[in-house]
Order: C-alpha cells, then structure tokens, then sequence
C-alpha cells in the first residue's frame, strides 16, 4: 500500500509540476496586464522539445549527458520519500531529512559538473552561480532540518510530521521560528525571483542549460518545475501537515492528498505574487538576504538549546 | 501550555519582539513595535502573577501597560513629530540589519550559557525567561551601538530597561509595588529626558546622526 503511494506521488508531482509552473506564469501575465500564455504551455513546451533531436557540444562528456536524467530523477526521488498524505513516509528509507539534503545537493553538484563540462563560458559562470546560491541557502535548510530533528526527536520526516500535526514538537517557540525559516530557505530554493529566475534558461543564471537541446533540455525544464513543488512540498509536510491521514487507510490517505494539493497550492500562490512584486537582485548582494535567513535559523536553534 | 511554560513562550516572543524594533527601518514603525514588545512584557508580568499567585504582579502589569505600552511609545511619537519634518530621522544602521539577527541569536545563547551557571529556586523553572531578560542588556546595547540615528539609540535604552523589569519580577515576584514605582518612573523620566535632549540636538546640530554628533562642545 505504502509503496504504491509512494510511486504515486512521484508520478502526481512530476505530471503536475509544469501546470504549477505554468499557473505561476498565468499569474506573471495577469500582474504585467498581459494576457499570458495558457496555463498548459509548459505541457507544450515539453511536448515540442522532445520530439526535436539532440544536438551536443563538441567536448562534452559522460557528465553532460547524465546530468538532465540525475537532475529529474533525484526531485522524482524526493517526491516519492515526502510524507504528503499521510503523517508518515511512505518509504522510510528515503523519508530521512540526511537522504533528503543530498538528494537536494547531488543535482546541483551534477549541474555544475555540467556547467564545467561544457565549452560555454556562459554555462560555467551560470554554474558558478547555482552552487553560490546552495552554498548560501543550504546551511540555513540543513540546520532548520536539525532542529526539527531534535524538536521530534527523529531525523524521519514521517516523525517530525507526526509530532508538528499532533502539536507535540516539544520547544514551541522553536519550531515556530524554524518553520519561518524554512519557509524563506525553500522560497530561495525554489529559484524564484528576486534570486533567480527559473525559466531564464537563455540568461545567465540557468547558464548550463543553455548547452542543452531536445529531449534533455526537456527533462531539466521538467526537472526545475518539479524542483519547486518538492521544495514547497517539503515545507507542508514538515510544518504544515495538518489534515493528513494518521493510518494508511484509503479514504484518510485522499482526503490528506486533496488537503495536501489545497495546501501546496495555497504557498505556491503566495509565492507567486511575492515574485512578481520584486525585482531581480545581483548576485554580489545575495548575501545579505541570506544571512536573514541564516539568522532566523540560528535564533530557532538557540531557542531550541533554551528549551522554550 | 500554562503556567511556567507561557512565561517562557512569551519570553521568546520579547527576544522576537525586540528583534524586531532593533530592525524596524521608520522610528515610526519602531515606536509601535516597543509598545508591541510591552504588551508582551505585560503579559509575561500577568501570566507570572497568576504562577506565582503574587498579586503585587498584577499591580505591576497594569503599570507597565500605563507607563510602557502606551506613555513611553506616544512620547517617543511625539518626539518624532517634532523634529520629523526638520531633520532626517531615519538613517541607515551601522550593521546590515540582516547580520544583527545572527547576533543576537548569539547573545541569546551567551546569556543562556551564563543563566545555567545560577542556582536559584526562585528562577529554577523560568532560566529561559531569565536567558532572556538578561539577554535584553546585551540587545539593547546592540541597538545603541548598530544605531547612527540618536532617536533610535533611545530604544536601545527602553529595551535594557525592559529586561531589567522581567529580570526583577522574575527574581522577586513578591517584592512591593515601591519597587517597581521605581522602575517605572525611572523608564518614564529617562525616556522624557532622552527625547528632550534628541529634539534639542535636532534643532542645534540640523543632525540626528550620532557620527556628525562628536562635537558638543559647552
């Protein structure tokens, strides 16, 4: 049962990730007054990409090549291991937030490989780019993912889930300011402005993709949209999981997915119009906002050593 | 959820609260955010009261809200009234406010580190809170030393003012309401003074940056 809702998961998320995106877009549109392009674009956008055939660059390598599968695969993974309908994971084993942060770092590793491998000069400051903004965001993730750990006394997602839902992560106050935290990490993840700018493919920020062509720069599309529903998926599993089914018991397990859709529905919508009313920060300046972050992050663990 | 727990819930929401008028950007905004912080030290005094069962607490909150949440923060406004139209108020802070989180996180932590040393039956179930209030000097005087803008030290002041007021009901929950008189006025005249001297300056010197301010001579 757990294993097919585990599958599940991972094929609803990565079939849904391009009509998130393409909302996102519609929303984009409606805020500039322009009329927009239908919210299943990203559908034909994909469609198109993988009928064309792939052209590669002469000198690139066996990175290059794994990258877009790798890229999708370990999103598709995390999707499949997130506690979403249930207080549980559905796979223990990938439910582990250890798993879940190298998961999140091993496609950004390969990219930059990529970015590396590539001849561009483009791709490679692009390259250098994505792995500042891991290095500045994932200390702030990984020590928020620890005091969630200590909080419910597991580094299971399916148990800190359990303890936000039944309100029984012992330092209140702690988990509040983690889950603010959080929410700020996972919208830097979600490579949304004012950071970056998910569909600039032909800028400078997703540099590496612009050595791509055909089916694979279709499966690193696919792979940044489902980027974003994991990482807004993670923040309502850890700090909103209430409504989830408590038992894998069929009707619970759908009523929490339909909250679940409700609930990720609701913070890709605020995240939406957070940004569309900013603007797009230099790089040089990122820091300052991430140090925010790292900030409130440290405070949630201080208040955790505290005990309040 | 009650009882001493509170206390230390709300404990927290003062270190987030004071946080807050450290960052605020307006002295405007931050006025309203020190009587914010107020109405949560007069929580912290009532749910202390109700603890402990001291009645002299409740004296206490009620000053407070008289003295903090509302007549320090409408003098701090009119101050700004005042001189808002004549000088720049609201100058950028020394420290990327972003960075000043992480420091108070780290005073928090000091101050935590330290309480843990006292032995006292009086503070046993309440050394957060106590982290806390102490922790409120050392915010406090991050406040005057990140500030350029002299009108924004004054917060400084309010907040170490604060912590020393959870510090004493927290210590001495029985203590008689002379005490706290004390502690009271002392936070009304200061504050009258402080804003005095910021309106004075503001007319004098044309500047409410403390850097320009180094020449106030006789």
């Amino acid at each position: 049962m757990t294993i097919i809702i585990a599958i599940l998961q991972a094929v609803l998320l990565v079939a849904a990730a391009p009509l998130a995106s393409g909302v996102a877009r519609k929303i984009r549109a409606k805020m500039h007054s322009r009329t927009g392009t239908s919210v299943l674009q990203d559908y034909y956008d994909l469609a198109k990409l993988w009928r064309r055939c792939e052209v590669r660059e002469g000198g690139s390598g066996l990175v290059s090549r794994i990258a877009p599968p790798v890229f999708l695969g370990s999103f598709a993974l995390i999707a499949a291991g997130l506690p979403l309908a249930m207080q549980a994971c559905p796979i223990p084993l990938l439910g582990d937030i250890i798993t879940v942060l190298y998961l999140m770092a091993l496609p950004r590793f390969i990219f930059s490989l990529a970015a590396i491998d590539s001849a561009g000069s483009y791709t490679a400051i692009g390259g250098i780019r994505e792995l500042l903004v891991g290095v500045l965001v994932e200390p702030s993730l990984m020590l928020v993912l620890f005091v969630m750990a200590v909080a419910a006394g597991s580094t299971n997602l399916g148990i800190m889930t359990q303890a936000v839902g039944t309100l029984t992560a012992y330092p209140f106050v702690a988990v509040v300011v983690a889950g603010v935290a959080c929410a700020m990490a996972c919208y830097i993840e979600m490579g949304k402005l004012p950071f970056d700018l998910a569909e600039a493919e032909q800028e400078i920020q997703e540099g590496p993709l612009a050595a791509y062509s055909g089916p694979s720069l279709a499966m690193l599309k696919l792979g940044v949209s489902v980027k974003q529903l994991v990482v807004a998926s993670l923040f309502v599993a850890v700090f909103l999981p209430f409504g989830a089914a408590q038992a894998p018991d069929a009707g619970a397990v759908l009523i929490g997915f339909l909250l679940y859709a409700v609930k990720v529905t609701a913070v890709l919508l605020v995240a939406a119009v957070i940004e569309n009313s900013v603007m797009r920060v230099r790089y040089k300046y990122l820091g300052r906002y991430t140090w925010f972050v790292v900030g409130i992050a440290s405070l949630s663990l201080v208040f955790l050593v505290i005990g309040i | 959820m009650f009882g001493y727990p509170l206390v230390n819930v709300l404990g927290a929401c003062l270190i987030i609260t004071s946080m807050m008028v450290v960052l605020a950007r307006t002295g405007r905004a931050a006025a309203c955010l020190y009587s914010l912080q107020s109405l949560v030290l007069v929580g912290v005094l009532a749910s202390l009261g109700a603890v402990t069962g001291s009645g002299e607490l409740y004296t206490w909150s009620a000053t407070a809200f008289a003295t903090k949440v509302v007549l320090v923060p409408a003098i701090l406004l009119f101050t700004l009234k005042k001189i808002g139209g004549e000088v720049p108020v609201d100058l950028p802070p020394k420290l990327n406010p972003m960075k000043s989180v992480a420091l108070v996180a780290v005073e928090v932590f000091v101050c935590f580190v330290a309480v843990s040393g006292i032995d006292l039956p009086t503070a046993a179930a309440v050394k957060p809170t106590l982290a806390v209030s102490l922790a409120h000097f050392f915010i406090g005087l991050t406040c005057i030393v990140i500030q350029r803008s002299i009108f924004k030290q004054i917060f400084g002041y309010c907040l170490m003012e604060n912590g020393s007021h959870v510090t004493l009901a927290l210590l001495a929950p029985q203590a008689p309401e002379l005490v706290e008189i004390g502690v009271a006025t002392d936070a009304i005249f200061a504050v009258v003074i402080l804003a005095v001297l910021v309106a004075r300056m503001a007319r004098y010197a044309r500047t409410l940056n403390a850097d320009d301010l180094c020449e106030l001579k006789g």
